[in-house]
C-alpha cells in the first residue's frame, strides 16, 4: 500500500479539490453520459437495434420515447448514439437531424431547420429559403428522390415532439412518417416526450402512419438503489491521479451515504421526486461547500442543501416585507377567512386593518392611505396578489378586486421566522377573529 | 389573278399545298406549327379551310414525353404530331405565314417507340439575320435515332416570296391592317377560329434551360446490407413501405377505379370520383395501382396516351398551394398560385389539338377547403367543361365529406360517383399479410390470425398490422433460444407486442411515480368526493395532501413541494393543470378516470 502511494504522484490538496469539482460538475451540471445506462437495458437495446437497422438496412422507422420529466429519456437516446456512432458503417452513412418543438414553433421554421442541417441549402444557392411551400416542396422532392438501398439514412430527433402536434395540419409529421412509410429515402424518426398521451394529440391519418412504437421511460427505482446512485454520482473514478486522496474522499461518501440524518435527508427527497435532475441539483449545492479546508461532503452540508432546497419560495418572500405589507397581507388572510376566499379590495384591506389599528390603540402603524396604497402595490408587483381575471383595469386602483395567492400555512410559517416580528401582529395574525 | 401584285407584296401571303405556316394560338410569340397537305372551300364556298399537318413546338410536348427524346432540344425545334384527337382542319384567317423549315426528318413524339422517317426537308431561311439562332444538329444525331426537325421563324413578313394567293378573305384582312405585326394582333384578338387553342403558355422569349437540378439526399458509401436471414426478410416485406407484387382484398375497388378512368380517358371526356374510406385501407395504394396498369396499357397502345398527375393536400403549405402544384407537374412552369390558377383555367376551358386526357389524383382532400371553397369548386368544375378532358380522382378519410364540409355548388359538380373503402375485416387482413410474406415462413397460423383479428377488431388500418407483425418478428429474433420453440413469431411475440402497441401507460405512470405524487394523487379524489366535483382549486387539494402526509407519518410538505408534485403530474397529463402563473389558485382536474387512480395506487 505505501509502495503504491509512493509511486503515486502526491498533488497539494488545493489540486486535488479542483480535480474533484471539475470531475464532478461534469456529472452534476454538464450531463455527462454514463458508460452504461442504468435500469433501463431493455430500452436502450430496443432502441439501438431499431435505429441500426435504418442505418445499416436502410429501414425507415418511427418510435417515441415517453418519460416523466428527468426520467433518462434524452440521456437514453444519446447513450443510444454513442453506442451506435462507435460502429464504422453507421457513422459514415449516418445522417442526423435535430429539432426542438420549444425552438422550432412552426412548420416553416422546422422546415428551414432541417434543410440547414442535411446541408441541402448550398445546391442550388439561397434559392432554398424561397416561401415557405417552395421549402416543404423541395425537401419532399429530396426526399423522395433517394431509396432504401442508395440513399444515407436519416435520423430526425423532435424532441418535446408533442409541441409538433400543436403545428398547423401537422403538416410536418404527417410527411415526415409518410416518408418512413413509404418507399423513399429511408429515415427514422424518434419523437422524444413527456406526454403520457401523445398518441391522441396524432390526427388520424398521421397516427395511421406512425408505426405506434412506444419506449416507455417509467423508473421504478427503489431507495437503495436511490442511495446507490448518490453514492456513485459522488465518487470519484479510479483514473483520479492522486490515489490516495481518491482512496479518502470514496471512504467519505460511502460513510456520509451510511449516516442515519443523511438518510433520512435523502428519503424524502426520495418521497418528492425520482426526478435525477433534483437529485444532481441537491449534490451540487454540497459539492460547491468543499473546499481546500474541508476536502470532504459531510453530514451537516447535505442537511443544509436539502434545507436550501425544500425551503418555500413564497415563504422566502414574505421574510422580506415591511411591517405594513406583513400587515396588509394578515388582513387579507383575516378576509379570506371571513368571506371564504372571496375576492377582496384595497378598501375592504384597509379598514381590516385599521380594525386592528384601534384596538390596539398604539400610533406605530398610523400611515398615510397613499402609503398604504404604495405597499398594496407592491405586493401586486411580488405577485402575493393578483387581480381578478376579468375585472377591468378601468375600475380605481382602490376597488379592484384581488385574490391572496398564498397559502395560510405559508403565512404562519413566515411569521415565526420574521426577524423582530411585533408580538400584536404576532396574536392578530394568530387570532381567528380579525 | 392568282398572281400576287407587287404593291401587295408587303401585306399578304399566298400560301401552297406543301409548304409549312404558322398559325395562331394564344401565344403570340410561339404560333402554332403545322404544313397544308390540301386547300379547300367549305359548302357555301365561303370560308377557304386548309387540311394540316400539326407539329408540336418543344415547349408543347409535356415533360414526360422530353424525356424519351433522350437529349436537350433546341428550342426552336419542331415535332411531328399524330395524335388522334385534334381536329386537322384550320380557317384559312388563322393562318399567319409560311415559314421554312429546314432539317432532316420528323421525329414523333406520339408513337414514341418507333421512329417515323417522313420526309427530309432542305433547310431554309430567307431572312439571313437568323442565321445564329439556327440549329443544325450535328451528323451524329442524324444518323443516329433523333432525326429532327426544325423550324425558323422568319423575321418579318417583308421577306415572303410571291406565293399563290390562297384566299381573298385573307387578302382582305391583310389588306385592312396597315402591317403584318398589327394583323397577326387583330386576327388573332378578334377572329374566332374553329381550331382548338391549346393553354399551355410559355413565357415568351425565355430560352429553355434546363429544370434546376434538385437536391437530393446524398447516396451513402456503402450499399445497405440485404436481410440475412427469415426473420429479417420477413421484416422487409412486411414493412409498409415495400410495394406489394399485387393487391389482395380491393379487387373490385380496383376493378370499378379502372374502369371509371379507362373509360374516360377511352372518350375522351372528364369526370370527378370521390373515394373515402378510414385511413390504413389502400385508398391510394389501389389508385397508385390503376395507374401502374392504365399506364401499362397506354404505353402498349391499348388505350390512349394520359398524364398522370397526383396532388395532396397535407403535403402543401396552403389550398391555392394546389394550382401551383398542378401547373408544375403538366407543364414545368413555376408561377404563383393566382397566376397558376388562370393558367389552368384556361387550359381546362378552351380546346386544342392533341391534348390528352389528364388524370389528376387528389389526396387529402378535406385539406383544400377554403372559407370560400373555390380551390374545390375549380377541381371540381374543370372537368365538366367541354374540352378539358380532366378526369380528378379525389381521396379523403369522411364518407359524408361533400355533405359536410362542402356547400352546394362544390357538392353537385363533384357528382354522385362515390366509392368507400371498407376497413379491412380479419380474413382480408390476413390474407394481406400471408400475400405480403409470400411463402417466407416466419409466423405460426395462430399468431398471424390473433394479429388480424386483434386489429381488425379495433381499426382495420392495415398499416397497423403489419407495423405490429414487424414488431413481433423483432421480439421473437431476441427473445432467449428455447429449445421446444420452431423459431417462428409465435403467439408469445404477437402477445408482447400488441400489449406494447396498445396498453395504455397512465397505470404504470402512477405506480412508477413518487411518493408525494401518489399522495397528491389521492389528495385530489378525497377533494373530488368531498365537493363532488371534478375540479378542484390547487389550494384546496393542498390542505388534503398535508392532512395525508400526517396520516402517513412523513414530514408536512410545502407549499412549493406540492405545487412541484402537481406540475409534475400535469406535464406528464395525469392531471390537467391551469397555466402555472395562477400559483396555488390553478385549478386541477384528473386525465385518468378515477378508478384507474385507485386501482394503480392499491396495495403497495
Amino acid at each position: 500500500m505505501s509502495k503504491r502511494t509512493a509511486k503515486d504522484a502526491h498533488l497539494p490538496v488545493g489540486e486535488c479539490v479542483t480535480q474533484v469539482q471539475d470531475i464532478l460538475r461534469q456529472r452534476l451540471c454538464h450531463q455527462r453520459l454514463p458508460d452504461k445506462p442504468e435500469g433501463v437495458e431493455s430500452q436502450h437495446r430496443h432502441l439501438l437495434e431499431l435505429l441500426k437497422r435504418t442505418a445499416i438496412h436502410g429501414e425507415s422507422n418511427s418510435v417515441l420515447i415517453v418519460g416523466p420529466r428527468g426520467a433518462g429519456k434524452t440521456m437514453l437516446l444519446k447513450c443510444v448514439l454513442r453506442d451506435l456512432l462507435e460502429d464504422k458503417e453507421a457513422q459514415k452513412s449516418l445522417l442526423q437531424v435535430h429539432l426542438n418543438g420549444l425552438l422550432q414553433t412552426d412548420d416553416r421554421i422546422a422546415l428551414k431547420e432541417i434543410t440547414r442541417q442535411l446541408h441541402l441549402e448550398n445546391v442550388v444557392g439561397d434559392k432554398v429559403f424561397g416561401s415557405f411551400a417552395e421549402n416543404l416542396g423541395f425537401l419532399l422532392e429530396a426526399l423522395k428522390k433517394g431509396d432504401r438501398s442508395s440513399s444515407r439514412p436519416v435520423l430526425f430527433i423532435l424532441d418535446e415532439f408533442d409541441l409538433f402536434a400543436h403545428h398547423k395540419n401537422q403538416t410536418l409529421l404527417y410527411n415526415l412518417f409518410d416518408v418512413s412509410q413509404s418507399a423513399q429515402a429511408p429515415i427514422a424518426v424518434v419523437g422524444i416526450t413527456c406526454r403520457l398521451d401523445v398518441l391522441e394529440l396524432l390526427e388520424k391519418r398521421v397516427k395511421s402512419r406512425f408505426s405506434h412504437r412506444q419506449i416507455h421511460l417509467l423508473s421504478s427505482l427503489t431507495f437503495t438503489q436511490y442511495l446507490e446512485r448518490v453514492r456513485t454520482q459522488l465518487s470519484l473514478p479510479d483514473g483520479f491521479p492522486d490515489s490516495r486522496f481518491a482512496q479518502d474522499w470514496n471512504d467519505g461518501v460511502k460513510t456520509l451515504c451510511g449516516d442515519k440524518s443523511v438518510e433520512e435527508v435523502l428519503q424524502r427527497h426520495y418521497n418528492s421526486s425520482k426526478d435525477v435532475r433534483s437529485l444532481h441539483m441537491l449534490l451540487m449545492l454540497c459539492l460547491s461547500r468543499v473546499s481546500v479546508a474541508k476536502p470532504a461532503i459531510k453530514p451537516a452540508d447535505l442537511l443544509e442543501a436539502s434545507r436550501l432546497c425544500f425551503a418555500d419560495a413564497k415563504a422566502n418572500m414574505l421574510h422580506g416585507l415591511s411591517i405594513l405589507e406583513l400587515c396588509l397581507i394578515i388582513a387579507m388572510k383575516h378576509l379570506n377567512d371571513v368571506y371564504e376566499g372571496e375576492p377582496f379590495n384595497h378598501q375592504m384591506v384597509h379598514n381590516e386593518f385599521k380594525k386592528f389599528l384601534q384596538r390596539k390603540s398604539n400610533s406605530m402603524y398610523n400611515f398615510e392611505q397613499p402609503v398604504i396604497l404604495k405597499a398594496f402595490e407592491h405586493l401586486q408587483q411580488l405577485e402575493l396578489i393578483r387581480p381578478v381575471d376579468g375585472s377591468s383595469a378601468k375600475t380605481q386602483r382602490e376597488y379592484q378586486l384581488m385574490r391572496l395567492m398564498l397559502d395560510h400555512s405559508q403565512i404562519m410559517e413566515a411569521l415565526q421566522k420574521y426577524p423582530q416580528c411585533p408580538t400584536d401582529v404576532k396574536q392578530w395574525a394568530m387570532s381567528a377573529f380579525g | 389573278n392568282a398572281k400576287k401584285r407587287k404593291d401587295f407584296r408587303t401585306l399578304t401571303t399566298v400560301i401552297n399545298a406543301g409548304q409549312h405556316i404558322l398559325i395562331e394560338g394564344e401565344d403570340e410569340d410561339n404560333p402554332y406549327v403545322a404544313k397544308v397537305i390540301r386547300l379547300f372551300g367549305d359548302e357555301s364556298g365561303k370560308q377557304k379551310k386548309a387540311v394540316v399537318q400539326w407539329f408540336v413546338r418543344v415547349s408543347e410536348v409535356p415533360l414526360s414525353k422530353l424525356k424519351l427524346l433522350g437529349r436537350e432540344p433546341h428550342p426552336q425545334e419542331i415535332f411531328l404530331y399524330q395524335g388522334r384527337s385534334c381536329d386537322d382542319e384550320v380557317n384559312a384567317e388563322s393562318i399567319l405565314r409560311p415559314v421554312q423549315v429546314k432539317g432532316g426528318s420528323y421525329w414523333s413524339f406520339w408513337t414514341p417507340l418507333c421512329l417515323n422517317l417522313l420526309e427530309n426537308l432542305q433547310v431554309l431561311n430567307s431572312d439571313g439575320d437568323d442565321d445564329e439562332d439556327e440549329f443544325v444538329p450535328s451528323k451524329k444525331e442524324l444518323q443516329s435515332s433523333s432525326d429532327e426537325e426544325e423550324e425558323e421563324e422568319e423575321g418579318a413578313l417583308e421577306s415572303d416570296e410571291e406565293e399563290e394567293v390562297l384566299s381573298k378573305k385573307s387578302r382582305r384582312a391583310a389588306a385592312g391592317s396597315c402591317t403584318p405585326r398589327s394583323k397577326r394582333k387583330t386576327t388573332s384578338t378578334s377572329a374566332r377560329t374553329p381550331r382548338k387553342t391549346p393553354n399551355k403558355k410559355i413565357p415568351p422569349g425565355t430560352p429553355r434551360t434546363p429544370r434546376h437540378a434538385t437536391p437530393s439526399i446524398p447516396s451513402r458509401s456503402l450499399p445497405a446490407r440485404r436481410p440475412g436471414n427469415v426473420l429479417e426478410e420477413a421484416r422487409a416485406r412486411l414493412h409498409v413501405s415495400s410495394v406489394p407484387e399485387s393487391l389482395p382484398c380491393r379487387e373490385q375497388e380496383f376493378q370499378d377505379v379502372y374502369s371509371f378512368v379507362e373509360s374516360k380517358i377511352v372518350d375522351g371526356t372528364g369526370g370527378c370520383m370521390y373515394i373515402s374510406g378510414v385511413p390504413g385501407t389502400g385508398k391510394t395504394a389501389t389508385v397508385h395501382e390503376v395507374m401502374r396498369c392504365l399506364q401499362h396499357a397506354a404505353d402498349v397502345d391499348e388505350i390512349p396516351p394520359f398524364h398522370f398527375i397526383e396532388i395532396n393536400g397535407m403535403k402543401m403549405t396552403d389550398p391555392h398551394q394546389a394550382y401551383v402544384q398542378i401547373l408544375q407537374n403538366l407543364t414545368g412552369q413555376k408561377a404563383t398560385a393566382d397566376h397558376a390558377a388562370a393558367l389552368l383555367e384556361k387550359r381546362f376551358s378552351s380546346a386544342a389539338p392533341r391534348k390528352e386526357t389528364t388524370v389528376l389524383l387528389v389526396d387529402e382532400l378535406d385539406l383544400l377547403w377554403t372559407r370560400k371553397q373555390n380551390v374545390m369548386y375549380n377541381l371540381f368544375d374543370w372537368p365538366t367543361r367541354r374540352h378539358a378532358r380532366l378526369v380528378v380522382l379525389t381521396i379523403a378519410n369522411t364518407m359524408d365529406l361533400p355533405e359536410r364540409i362542402m356547400i352546394n355548388r362544390v357538392a353537385s359538380r363533384l357528382g354522385l360517383t362515390r366509392m368507400s373503402f371498407q376497413p379491412y375485416s380479419f380474413k382480408q387482413l390476413q390474407q394481406i399479410i400471408m400475400s405480403r410474406l409470400n411463402k417466407v415462413k416466419a409466423f405460426e397460423e395462430d399468431a398471424l390470425q390473433l394479429v388480424s383479428r386483434k386489429v381488425a377488431a379495433l381499426s382495420g388500418d392495415a398499416r397497423r398490422c403489419l407495423d405490429i407483425c414487424r414488431r413481433a418478428t423483432e421480439i421473437c429474433e431476441h427473445s432467449p433460444a428455447d429449445p421446444f420453440s420452431t423459431g417462428l413469431v409465435g403467439m408469445s411475440h404477437v402477445m408482447e407486442a400488441l400489449n406494447e402497441m396498445f396498453s395504455s401507460a397512465y397505470i404504470t405512470a402512477i405506480r412508477c411515480a413518487s411518493l408525494q405524487e401518489q399522495l397528491f394523487l389521492r389528495a385530489v379524489i378525497a377533494e373530488f368526493r368531498r365537493l363532488g366535483l371534478e375540479e378542484a382549486t390547487f389550494q384546496q387539494v393542498f390542505v388534503q395532501h398535508r392532512a395525508l402526509c400526517r396520516v402517513e407519518g412523513l414530514q408536512p410538505v410545502s407549499v412549493s413541494e406540492g405545487l412541484a408534485a402537481c406540475q409534475r403530474l400535469g406535464a406528464c397529463r395525469l392531471l390537467l393543470l391551469e397555466p402555472s402563473r395562477l400559483g396555488v389558485l390553478q385549478r386541477v382536474r384528473l386525465n385518468v378516470s378515477q378508478d384507474d387512480v385507485l386501482f394503480a395506487l392499491k396495495d403497495d
